[in-house]
């Protein structure tokens, strides 16, 4: 009796300990919500891709379009000052707009990780493209669609930084990421153009034109336009205009005729509109770039005692207001100006509201472009002050301008197109044409639209043009590229080597 | 012990052997002892047999039996034995006089659970202590970890006054800066990090593993040391009720002191040229949102039991208001715990609590932004004008408008977060012994969590009808509903056997086993707006659906271990622990997801070496040393995973339709990450000096974690949207030394007194970093992260500029130079502070911050002293924390001119008369990072204060109860700190803790009540 209990009792015990010890499946336990596959994957990833270009985390991970690009590319010109009281983000912008930017800037670091945040995805894609399932025609699109957001990329990292590290693939592993070169050393400049002009040329060669593509994706005349203006920057005219010929031939885009408008919510993807970045709403709230409105919104000073609209930075400059002549009605469009006249009237914008006078004010100019409304646009969110507005990065009249200046070079006709602008801006057309007039154009036309600075630096003269606007820091061959980011020359091992004269 | 009792014995033995060959008149006694084991007899040898009123006595020999002469004048033998009462018996005319002796349950040699398992204390090897329930209840704080603070040595409690909150509790220091660093807790063996939900009322013991040698057992759960609660069991007997309570109040032991309507006005119009408009109102911002709580605690249990099955039922409920306004805590728990014995080979059992929370605008809960992130008040109240007025005729005083600070009591009234959570945890067990060396146990245990959080944030406007005066930021257009929905649940399944053999001297134990354990969780929450205000319709239906939101996510983990535990002692004099765990993970890649954590333990016990019987020293040494590894598994499930990110859309059509979805690989990963190892050695002395009247140990650590996890900085041109990926590259050690001392006398029968004493002295470093980067933590506002953890420092050091003075003149600002040549500050004024150009570049930047200190504490330690006179009790416990460095975040945040300014800076500060090196001139906030905001963190407090009193038998008999005693009881009655905030004892994770910022202050409690048995 006792034995046959000790041997259950035994028995039992034994299966209990046996019971739960030799099961490996228990844990093969996936990551829960953790997507490692999905069959719409690479159209996710082509989204996705897109995506990286609405980065605005300047102060942390990485900025493509917000504050840190409004300040690289805006601020830093003679289109615009900093803005806000004396003090506020005297680093990293006060530095920016000084010329007194050191490899510590942040926001030159946030430029430069959300490019390659943007480029990874990239090529994170191209690498998911190589084995996806995806029909073939379906998949050129895709291709040439990203291909052209690393080329802009790209380009934008050039015209930032000069030589970069030229990053065209995924590493396998964190030792691959850790010690390939290819990741931490500077390509020559001509080498990332050559990349730039390769990825360009295959999204021209395989996307679709602007009325058989979705709005918002990139087409064969983005490509072309951009491809254009890559050229302009290398000075082969004759491909620009070669470029721009066939952009106006494709009879895809045309001026519209309100300037005013087409930074308005009317004027997103409009006729005119060739590349620009897309915001709206998701899941019912605002999608947006962070930082992008708020920060050039009004604001508060003195006397207080309004809700105001942003954080005052990004102002334009008396240098730009005074460059409009007379009855150009771009200047109107593009500056808010606060009422300085003491009667108190304020300002009343395009859709009737009131901003108050200088005294409940911080700053006297305002960037319109940059102006959304409550009452007559629409949004998910319209008591987040940061609201979306889509940023117009190439417009037809940019096609426009550069098929001007190419024909200046190669002895085309300038004056059609660059009197096209004009007349829009209420102007009276040009009889003859100096280049100095078409870059006026072109600084007037695309005011606070972020390519003042650059377009300095390709003409050759900034150091000049910015020195006589009161920047005088400006040293030539150092201040026209944005230093490396120190952190990155720490990680590289001192691999990543650091522009003259910083 | 023992040995000193054998030494005893054996000099009684020869003096009585002599004496008896002296002796005249002698007449024998004999007899045997013995005593009930499992209903049988059983032989006791070594029974101490001692004439009384003598020196005479004898031993009992192998069977029992013993016999010994007596004089005419012996009248009672006494018959003792560790372990069992004492018994006199009266000789009369006797001459065989047979004794039963019973166990003593209070003088049974102590026993501790160390998971899955007992042992007897002096048994063992690893450095372990126990804390008493009846200690823990003594205070009236909410969870038993709180209440451990200063009673155990090499544990550290930092809690902070929130009701409701959980503290943090380190043991040995943090060897972690990205895991967690929370201790393992094991509930009647069901494990858990977290006991806000356990009545105190309920605890037996809490025991906890301190060093890797007794935590090994737990494997990858034991780096941060494990505490092993036991739970009430019903005993054998008639019914026991038992009733107490405790009613009282709390309020914020340490205020700091604002500014009045005057000195702000004088401190404004020094900082900024302008004074701000006159004001017959003179707000005290502290005094509007603080208060004075009431808190209330009550519990009733009833236990009873047969030699077949004992019950215990619990039922308490705990009430603490908090001391910021509308903030209210309840909990309510109840327990259930049963054991059947089915007969005498088989055990049943059955531990059960619920416990239902509900907390009502607990700070810092929940961070949601409608111009009130809830803990955004603190800010508020610190920077808040005290010439407006906080609410006249229902109409708030507009701060907003004046200055961009939201009105404090404002944000309280335009928010509403409640937390509602209901939890079941609990086990059951079988446990056979066929055998009288085998034991066979499974358990079962769960753990099921369910809470609900939900956020209502009001409509307002910043016009006359909720503010006196129009205007400002601080206004919510639309109202705000978010709720939260969050489940938890756990299983665990131990399956183990002991074997326990005693041939001669040796002793074996033996204990083998496996456990499963599983891990779900999951949240969804929505949120939507345009809620109207009234509670009844909180709904998220109620809301408007087009601004509907949602989200949902979850976590799940196995583990599955094997377990081996061998306990050898050879005659109680030379301890062996062998220790293997194998944990196997499904948190780890498949490749690496077993992980063995071997441990060993030696000790010597020699005060019963036969050398160490003549000596009148100790009545107890004991010398151990232990090696041991343990992990850490605090980390994410998804940390060596590649996952991709969605929601990561493109809005194609601008605002004309919804974005489409998209996703990216945002994190690069270390696909071969372990978890963080942990090497320990310890080294302890424990002794027993004086009779053991004192006894006590110190103990020597050293440990090392020699794969920590850290973020590893990774190229920016690698596509990971933070830059960082998770690797194995740190090194940090813990190297320390504890002392604890007791000290027990009873003076006479009136008077008993206690005294314990323990202190601990840890030192961290970070060794290496291997490539890694030093992680910066502790953000406060416009000022950056505070902290850095670096080689060569404690984890989570403050790292800022460093204030060499205030300049006195402009001519002090420009020859303040730089070997360039530069003037470090051009901008500088006088009354501007002189800080230190580290790398002598001439320019003050992050470059040249440096380390400070930390908000680890180079020591810590508690007093605990507890006195009975007749039927007065008394008990204090102090404890105290030295040599660490706290962060005022509050006044960093300090960012305007009109922000107010703390009272005692107003008079301290710089000026042309007072020129003060250490407190700059009137300014205007915005000031860097440096060691101006770092002050000592070193404190001292009068934790815990009693004053009972217990009703006479006489009286109690005739009221017809068993006891009855009265109370008065103080927590944090006093605090003694340098430290001018609210309190230095500043909870957060590793890198952020030591920093005010949102801080609740420390309180102050005042209670009576009493416990009554029926």
């Amino acid at each position: 009796m006792k034995k046959i209990f000790f041997r259950r009792n035994v028995g039992m015990a034994i299966i209990m300990l046996l019971a739960i010890s030799c099961n490996e499946d228990f844990l093969n336990v996936k990551v829960q919500g953790g997507v490692t596959n999905d069959p719409a994957l690479v159209q996710k990833f082509v989204t996705g891709t897109y995506n990286s270009l609405t980065q605005g985390d300047c102060f942390s991970n990485g900025d493509v379009h917000g504050w840190g690009f409004i300040s690289v590319t805006c601020t830093i010109s003679d289109d615009a000052d900093k803005g806000s009281t004396a003090g506020d983000q005297a680093v990293p912008i006060g530095d920016l707009d000084n010329f007194t930017t050191t490899s510590t800037n942040k926001f030159c670091e946030t430029m430069w990780s959300g490019h390659y945040i943007g480029i990874g995805a990239a090529n994170e894609t191209l690498n998911l493209m190589n084995t996806a399932s995806t029909p073939l025609a379906q998949k050129k699109i895709y291709q040439g669609e990203i291909r052209f957001i690393r080329g802009y990329l790209y380009f934008n990292m050039v015209r930032m930084f000069g030589d970069v590290p030229l990053v065209l693939r995924v590493p396998k592993n964190l030792k691959e990421a850790e010690t390939d070169p290819v990741y931490a050393t500077r390509a020559p400049k001509a080498q990332v153009y050559d990349s730039i002009i390769q990825d360009l040329q295959f999204a021209v060669d395989n996307l679709p034109i602007k009325s058989q593509a979705v709005a918002g994706h990139v087409t064969k005349g983005t490509a072309q336009t951009l491809l254009a203006k890559v050229y302009m920057y290398l000075g082969d005219w004759a491909k620009v205009k070669a470029l721009t010929d066939a952009v106006i031939a494709s009879n895809q885009y045309s001026l519209v005729p309100d300037y005013a408008t087409i930074w308005r919510q009317v004027g997103d993807n409009n006729a005119e509109s060739i590349f620009e970045i897309q915001t709206g709403k998701f899941n019912n709230a605002n999608l947006k770039i962070d930082n992008y409105i708020v920060s050039q919104g009004p604001r508060v000073g003195g006397m207080g005692g309004w809700d105001d609209l942003g954080y005052g930075f990004n102002n334009p400059t008396p240098d730009l207001i005074n460059t409009y002549e007379t009855g150009d009605l771009r200047k109107a469009a593009t500056v808010i100006f606060i009422d300085n006249s003491g009667t108190h009237k304020g300002t009343t914008l395009w859709d009737g509201r009131r901003i108050p006078s200088s005294d409940s004010v911080q700053n006297l100019y305002y960037n319109y472009k940059a102006y959304t409304s409550m009452t007559k646009e629409e949004f998910a969110n319209k008591l987040d002050k940061d609201r979306p507005k889509n940023v117009r990065i190439l417009r037809y009249a940019e096609v426009l301008l550069m098929n001007a200046e190419a024909a200046f070079h190669t002895g085309g006709d300038v004056l059609t197109n660059l009197n096209k602008i004009r007349q829009r801006a209420g102007l009276a057309p040009k009889g003859s044409a100096t280049l100095d007039d078409i870059w006026k154009e072109r600084r007037l036309e695309f005011a606070m639209e972020h390519d003042r600075f650059w377009d300095l630096v390709r003409q050759g003269r900034v150091g000049q043009v910015l020195r006589a606007a009161g920047k005088t820091n400006f040293v030539d061959g150092k201040h026209e590229l944005l230093p490396v980011p120190n952190s990155q020359i720490l990680l590289s091992g001192g691999k990543l080597t650091q522009n003259p004269g910083y | 012990m023992m040995g000193k009792s054998f030494s005893r014995i054996l000099i009684f033995t020869v003096l009585t052997a002599i004496s008896t060959t002296l002796a005249a008149q002698v007449r024998m006694v004999k007899g045997k002892v013995t005593t009930l084991e499992g209903g049988k007899s059983v032989e006791m040898p070594g029974v101490n047999v001692v004439i009384v009123g003598t020196s005479k006595g004898t031993t009992t020999d192998i069977d029992g039996s013993y016999s010994l002469e007596l004089a005419d004048s012996d009248k009672e033998l006494s018959f003792s034995f560790i372990g069992y009462t004492m018994k006199t018996v009266a000789i009369g005319g006797q001459t065989v006089i047979d004794v039963v002796l019973e166990t003593d349950t209070q003088q049974l040699e102590e026993v501790v659970v160390v998971g899955y398992g007992v042992q007897k204390k002096s048994d063992i090897t690893g450095s372990t202590a126990n804390v008493k329930g009846d200690e823990l209840y003594k205070q009236p704080v909410l969870t038993a970890t709180q209440a451990l603070q200063g009673k155990v040595a090499g544990v550290q409690i930092i809690s902070s006054g929130q009701p409701g909150s959980s503290p943090q509790i380190r043991v040995r220091g943090v060897g972690t800066t990205l895991g967690g660093t929370t201790a393992l807790y094991v509930v009647d063996g069901v494990l858990t990090d977290d006991i806000s939900n356990i009545n105190t009322a309920d605890i037996v013991d809490m025991n906890i593993l301190k060093d890797a040698s007794a935590a090994a057992i737990y494997g990858s759960r034991g780096a941060n040391g494990v505490i092993i609660i036991t739970t009430k069991r019903g005993k054998e007997g008639k019914l026991v009720i038992n009733y107490n309570n405790s009613v009282g109040f709390r309020q914020a032991s340490n205020l700091v002191e604002m500014a009045n309507s005057r000195e702000y006005s004088n401190y404004v119009q020094a900082a900024t040229g302008s004074a701000p408009p006159a004001s017959s109102y003179n707000t005290n911002w502290y005094d509007v949102i603080l208060r004075t709580a009431l808190q209330q605690n009550h519990n009733i249990s009833l236990s009873s039991g047969t030699d077949k099955s004992t019950y215990l039922f619990n039922v308490g409920y705990l009430t603490d208001e908090g001391i910021v306004i509308d903030n209210d805590f309840k909990r309510f728990t109840m327990r259930l715990n049963n054991e059947y014995k089915i007969n005498n080979i088989a055990k049943f059992g059955f531990q059960g609590s619920y416990a239902n929370s509900v907390n009502q605008n607990g700070f810092n809960n929940l961070n949601i932004d409608a111009f009130g992130s809830v803990g955004s008040v603190y800010n508020d109240a610190y920077r808040a004008a005290p010439f407006i007025p906080s609410i006249v005729n229902g109409k708030y005083g507009n701060t907003s408008s004046y200055q961009n600070v939201g009105n404090p009591l404002l944000d309280i009234k335009n928010n509403s977060v409640k937390v509602k959570e209901d939890r079941i945890q609990g086990s059951t067990f079988i446990e056979l012994k066929p055998l009288s060396w085998l034991t066979v146990k499974s358990s079962f245990g769960v753990d099921v969590r369910n809470a609900t959080n939900r956020v209502y944030n009001y409509q307002f406007e910043s016009d006359e009808s909720t503010f006196i005066i129009a205007g400002g930021n601080q206004r919510n257009p639309q109202s705000a509903l978010t709720v939260q929905n969050s489940q938890a649940a756990r299983w665990v399944w131990d399956n183990t056997f002991t074997i326990n053999k005693k041939i001669n001297n040796h002793e074996i134990t033996f204990l083998g086993g496996t456990t499963a354990e599983s891990f779900e969780s999951s949240f969804i929450s929505a949120s939507r707006k345009d809620v109207p205000a009234d509670p009844n319709l909180w709904y998220i239906g109620v809301g408007d659906a087009n601004t509907s939101q949602n989200n949902g996510g979850g976590d799940a983990w196995t583990r599955n271990s094997y377990l081996a535990r061998l306990n050898y002692s050879y005659n109680g004099k030379y301890l062996l622990t062998a220790t293997v765990r194998r944990d196997g993970s499904s948190r780890l890649p498949s490749a690496n997801r077993w992980q063995n954590y071997p441990s060993v333990g030696l000790a010597w016990v020699a005060s019963r070496e036969p050398f160490m019987q003549n000596q009148k020293v100790f009545d107890l040494l004991k010398i151990r040393a232990s090696y041991g590894k343990v992990g850490n598994d605090q980390i994410d499930s998804d940390s060596y995973t590649n996952v991709f990110t969605i929601n990561l859309p493109y809005a194609f059509n601008g605002y004309n339709s919804s974005a489409t979805n998209g996703a990216r690989k945002d994190q690069f990963k270390d696909t071969e990450i372990v978890w963080e190892i942990t090497e320990e050695f310890d080294f302890a002395i424990e002794f027993g000096i004086l009779d053991s009247k004192l006894t006590g140990e110190i103990n020597y650590y050293d440990k090392k974690v020699n794969n920590a996890l850290i973020f590893k900085g990774i190229r920016h041109t690698i596509l990971d949207i933070d830059h960082n990926v998770v690797a194995n590259a740190g090194v940090i050690q813990n190297k320390g030394l504890e002392v604890a001392l007791n000290w027990k006398d009873k003076i006479n029968e009136n008077l008993s007194y206690t005294i314990n004493a323990n202190a601990t002295f840890n030192s961290n470093n970070v060794l290496d970093l291997n490539g890694g980067s030093p992680i910066a933590g502790g953000g406060v506002g416009s000022q950056g992260p505070v902290t850095n953890t670096n080689v060569g420092q404690p984890v989570g050091s403050f790292y800022v500029l460093k204030t060499i003075g205030v300049f006195n003149s402009d001519a002090d600002v420009a020859n303040y130079v730089a070997q360039n040549g530069k003037i470090i500050q051009p901008t500088a004024q006088a009354g501007d502070f002189k800080y230190q150009d580290l790398n002598g570049d001439g320019i003050i930047d992050n470059k040249d911050r440096q380390y400070v200190g930390s908000y680890q504490p180079v020591a810590y330690f508690g007093l605990n002293l507890g006195a009975n006179y007749k039927r007065w009790d008394f008990n204090i416990s102090i404890y105290g924390n030295v040599g660490n460095k706290v962060y005022n975040g509050k006044k960093g945040v300090r960012i305007l001119g009109t922000d107010n300014i703390e009272k005692s800076v107003v008079y301290s500060r710089w000026t042309s008369a007072n020129r003060s090196q250490k407190e700059p001139a009137a300014n205007t906030g915005n000031l860097p990072a440096s060691d101006y905001f770092v002050e000592s963190g070193s404190f001292v407090r009068i934790n815990n204060l009693t004053i009972g009193y217990s009703l006479p038998p006489a009286l109690l008999t005739r009221a017809r109860l068993s006891s009855f005693r009265v109370f008065l009881t103080s927590q944090n009655l006093f605090t003694f700190q340098d430290y001018t905030g609210f309190t230095a004892e500043l909870p957060g994770s590793v890198i952020n803790s030591g920093i005010e910022l949102t801080a609740y202050p420390t309180t102050r409690t005042i209670a009576m009540g009493v416990n009554i048995g029926f």
